[in-house]
């Protein structure tokens, strides 16, 4: 009886953008009171397809069904009259707003003009209470965690009375506590009868929470499946269509000479006077993949700042390929060999109103291969991004000429990797360079990074994830407090020792003190 | 009357081009700005004694409101446009790299004041080879100046932060007050005759002015010259050159790299101060190339008394002159020389019995609703949408419109379950071509 229970259908549907068809006759059904996934790679048409059920795009072909009757969904006040809510990737809340105010706002009770909030504020408790979700409504949203700040945008959906409720990629901005929290609100949802479409491409997530799972590959749709009849493995080969190791195969490093050295570097925070790094030294040689473990916060960006000439050096000295830069510009670094994939691919590592072909270019754009007095050689400009899209299979709809900003994030990290890596260097500073990508190019990212060290390049990365850490290192450094508190060689230990030192709860006096 | 059948319609792919759509929208903006001028003029004509029918004709018909001197004063919006396009350059330029230049009008100014200087000082009358050389030095002293003065806000960017806008507006007021001072230690320079007082001479008058290259002849009403000289060739090549180097240059690259994302220009190794410092420099030099060349026009003379009261309205028109174009350098001179069409009817405007400031009033609206022309942009493509979605005609669109906003309408006093009913449109498959009939 339940298996005809269904709430929103959408069939055959297809939706074109310019040089590309991001959904190509995608099926999708949900029914009531399940968690249903929606898994796919960066660009597969995950994002386009929840906006077309959210109003936001209208689908070239294909039809919507609530309960069995055709609908048309033309905005997103129509998708909000016919129960369907979304918790956006990035919240839509008002900063300086309460918690109370963002949730009735555009639904709230007036007389005469003016507020009323008192029904609001009953309703929302008794939502609270029945789902379990408490917030301190009084508080401003600036004021409160993301974990927090989601759950408001959940109880937005249940004050509306929404039945379908579409969360995109929720998990990407919390906590692993407050993964399992959310992990635990979906279920007493699903339980209370609404019904859920989640998106993620966090295999052990779906594996976790979800009931069923559709998988769409190139905006096709590969199949629907129960997650108690599958494993990662399959659903993993179901999204990038062949198999996916999630181990890398990598042959012992062969470690030459020393092209980073980092000497009792100092750097302050000028405006809490405190040290963010302390006294650290370290060094990476050529052809070894040097790792910094730790949890965000811990220095780790000001660290890569400072080597990378972004941020201030208090004291002490960096030096690249036997050449001290701790004064030099970054332009120097960068000619001396630097290649740097930073953590914030908006802030720093993209013009996002540049296409893609002025953004390969960011730092070579004057190079003579690209420039000839000063006058750009366009074509020249134009087939070495169509090669660097070829070779790294950046994804994106018109080519060269598409605009940075218009890619999906996975596609952006991607271009930036391809830039930095294929630029001659002898230095790679890889900071978070898979974060946001599906497992496929997880692992693509990881091949290309050994290979780059088997060609002799020192590297180093920085990650939050422990796994890519041991994955990838050759040796480990762990980061506390912005002091390094450990040395580790990957065979030699494992995860639980490295959360160990990570926590701070165990440390290595030989390293991270000035010898 | 099918899709597949429509598909096939060059017009109906044409209108859904980027280009068209963009075109459209900028068009809708200028148009409707015309409408909101007209009604202003409508509502002002109660009143004052005017005759609202004939504002709009003389507005529309801009330098032609006259029949007698149309040529001359089609030539003389000609050589306004000029300094026009310079300044909206300027703006521009400033734009396309982050900055937000308001400092025209002081720029304007030191241009003027250097160029002035040079070109009435010295006297070559009667030897025209030597006064189109001394002609030339005023405008490098006059563009040497501009620059230096722009870079002082620039240097302050750079080096310390400090918000451009705030030091523009105030290096403005001290070039306003630095010219009057300048020349009023210059009493040699006054134009004393026919009674008049705090104006220096006309550069006609010590030979030193911008050739006319037989161009004010060219467009003339009787023995009545316009002013047109060769100031508007030099300013559509320098919008020409702008546009080059912002596209075909790694100078422009670095530019636009350093406005659009200060940040990734620096990881990327570039030096955004000297960026900052290079776009205020330009910026600041076609300011001021743009007073120079008004000023050194044969037939205009600088009331020099009144400047520390007023800044040059040219400064800030540049503004509205960039904007309107989306800082595009080309796009500049279109929108300059718009600009000064609508506002050369200006005082002929009294003849229907409005204030001669009508037609920078109607400007404005226009300049305004500009701001919009993205909003439009996307209605048009929604709406194209739409009609693609359901398969109808425009005026069947309108008609689904009216319908879908009476059910709405009609929801609001009715019960929820109603509501729903009312809002769910039935797809195209067993419609009429009004949509949605049932």
């Amino acid at each position: 009886m339940e298996q005809e229970d269904i709430v929103i259908e959408m069939s055959h549907i297809t939706k074109d953008f310019p040089g590309i068809r991001a959904n190509d006759d995608v099926t999708l059904q949900l029914r009531r009171g399940e968690i249903h996934a929606l898994l796919g790679e960066n660009g597969a048409g995950k994002s386009t397809l929840m906006s077309i059920l959210f109003g936001m795009y209208q689908p070239d072909s294909g039809t919507i069904y609530k309960d069995g009757e055709p609908v048309t969904i033309l905005s997103p006040n129509d998708a909000t009259d016919l129960g369907i809510g979304m918790v956006h990737q990035h919240f839509k809340l008002v900063e300086c707003f309460s918690l109370l105010d963002n949730i009735i706002l555009g639904a709230e009770d007036s007389r005469l003009g003016f507020v009323t909030k008192k029904k609001g504020r009953e309703k929302v408790n008794a939502l609270m209470d029945r789902y379990g979700l408490h917030v301190d409504l009084d508080k401003k949203v600036s004021d409160v965690s993301v974990g927090i700040q989601q759950r408001t945008e959940i109880l937005k959906m249940l004050y509306r009375d929404n039945e379908i409720l579409i969360f995109d990629e929720p998990t990407a901005v919390l906590t692993p506590q407050e993964i399992e929290d959310l992990m635990q609100t979906m279920r007493s949802l699903a339980k209370e009868g609404k019904s859920i479409l989640f998106i993620s491409h966090k295999l052990n997530e779906i594996m976790e929470v979800a009931d069923r799972c559709t998988v769409l590959r190139k905006g096709k749709c590969i199949g629907t499946v129960a997650t108690k009849d599958t494993n990662i493995e399959e659903l993993a080969e179901m999204m990038v269509g062949r198999n996916v190791s999630f181990t890398v195969a990598k042959e012992e490093a062969k470690p030459g000479k020393t092209i980073l050295d980092v000497k009792d570097l100092v750097m302050r925070d000028h405006h809490t006077k405190k040290n963010t790094i302390n006294h650290v030294s370290f060094d990476v040689r050529e052809g070894e993949i040097v790792a910094l473990a730790g949890i965000d916060g811990n220095g780790q960006n000001e660290l890569v700042q400072g080597i990378a000439g972004l941020m201030p050096i208090e004291s002490g000295s960096v030096i690249i390929n036997g050449v001290n830069v701790t004064r030099r510009s970054i332009h120097e670094r960068i000619k001396l060999g630097m290649s740097y994939i930073p953590e914030d691919r908006h802030k720093h590592g993209l013009v996002l109103d540049f296409n893609l072909e002025e953004d390969f270019v960011l730092q070579t754009a004057k190079d003579k291969q690209f420039a000839k007095h000063g006058i750009i050689k366009k074509k020249d400009r134009r087939d070495y991004a169509n090669e660097l899209i070829e070779g790294y299979d950046v994804r994106s709809g018109q080519g060269s000429v598409t605009i940075a900003r218009s890619m999906s994030g996975g596609n952006q990290q991607k271009a930036i990797v391809a830039r930095e890596l294929d630029r001659p260097h002898c230095l790679l500073i890889a900071c978070q360079p898979t974060r946001g990508l599906d497992v496929g190019a997880i692992e693509d990212i990881h091949k290309k990074i050994i290979h780059d060290r088997d060609k002799g390049t020192a590297v180093f990365l920085v990650s939050f994830e422990l796994d890519e850490i041991m994955n990838l290192a050759d040796r480990i450094y762990v980061i506390h407090g912005g002091e390094l508190v450990g040395e580790l060689d990957p065979k030699k230990t494992n995860i639980k020792e490295i959360g160990l030192y990570m926590a701070g709860a165990k440390r290595d006096d030989r390293k991270g003190n000035q010898q | 009357m099918s899709e597949a059948k429509e598909n096939k319609k060059p017009l109906y792919r044409f209108v859904r081009t980027p280009f068209a759509r963009s075109t459209g929208a900028s068009l809708i903006s200028i148009l409707i700005g015309i409408l909101c001028g007209f009604l202003i003029m409508l509502i002002c004509a109660s009143f004052a004694n005017a005759d609202p029918g004939e504002g709009f004709a003389l507005l529309l018909a801009g330098p032609f409101s006259s029949k007698r001197y149309a040529a001359s004063q089609f030539g003389t919006m000609l050589f306004y446009t000029g300094p026009l396009i310079l300044t909206g350059l300027s703006v521009a330029v400033a734009y396309k790299t982050g900055l937000f230049n308001i400092g025209a009008p002081g720029q304007f100014l030191m241009g003027t004041l250097g160029s002035l200087l040079v070109a009435l000082s010295i006297n070559t009358t009667g030897n025209r080879g030597l006064g189109i050389l001394v002609w030339l030095l005023a405008i490098l002293v006059g563009i040497v100046l501009g620059i230096l003065w722009a870079l002082i806000p620039g240097a302050l960017k750079a080096f310390f932060g400090i918000n451009e806008v705030i030091t523009c507006i105030m290096t403005n007021w001290i070039a306003a007050n630095i010219v009057t001072w300048v020349f009023s230690a210059r009493p040699d320079l006054m134009n004393t005759g026919a009674g008049k007082t705090g104006y220096l001479i006309q550069p006609s008058v010590t030979g030193n002015y911008t050739p006319t290259l037989g161009l004010d002849r060219l467009f003339h009403s009787g023995t009545y010259n316009s002013y047109l000289d060769m100031g508007l060739i030099l300013a559509v090549l320098l919008a020409v050159l702008m546009w080059f180097i912002l596209n075909k240059t790694t100078l422009g690259y670095s530019m636009k790299a350093c406005g659009y994302n200060k940040e990734a220009a620096r990881y990327a190794g570039m030096k955004h101060r000297f960026y900052i410092m290079v776009a205020m420099g330009i910026a600041g030099g076609l300011a001021a190339l743009a007073g120079s060349l008004y000023y050194l026009n044969p037939n205009i003379e600088l009331q020099w008394q009144s400047v520390y009261q007023e800044l040059p309205s040219y400064g800030f028109d540049g503004i509205p002159a960039a904007f309107l174009a989306n800082c595009n350098p080309i796009g500049v001179i279109f929108a300059a020389l718009f600009i000064r069409y609508l506002s050369a009817s200006g005082t002929f405007l009294q003849k229907a019995g409005y204030n001669k400031y009508f037609a920078d009033l109607i400007i404005a609206v226009i300049v305004y609703l500009s701001g919009f022309a993205r909003f439009f942009r996307e209605r048009i493509e929604r709406t194209q949408g739409i009609r693609d979605k359901l398969g109808v005609s425009y005026f069947g669109y309108i008609g689904w419109k009216c319908k879908r906003f009476g059910a709405k309408f009609q929801g609001c006093f009715s019960s929820k379950k109603q509501k729903e009913e009312t809002t769910v449109t039935k797809p195209s498959d067993s419609q009429s071509e009004e949509g949605g009939k049932k």
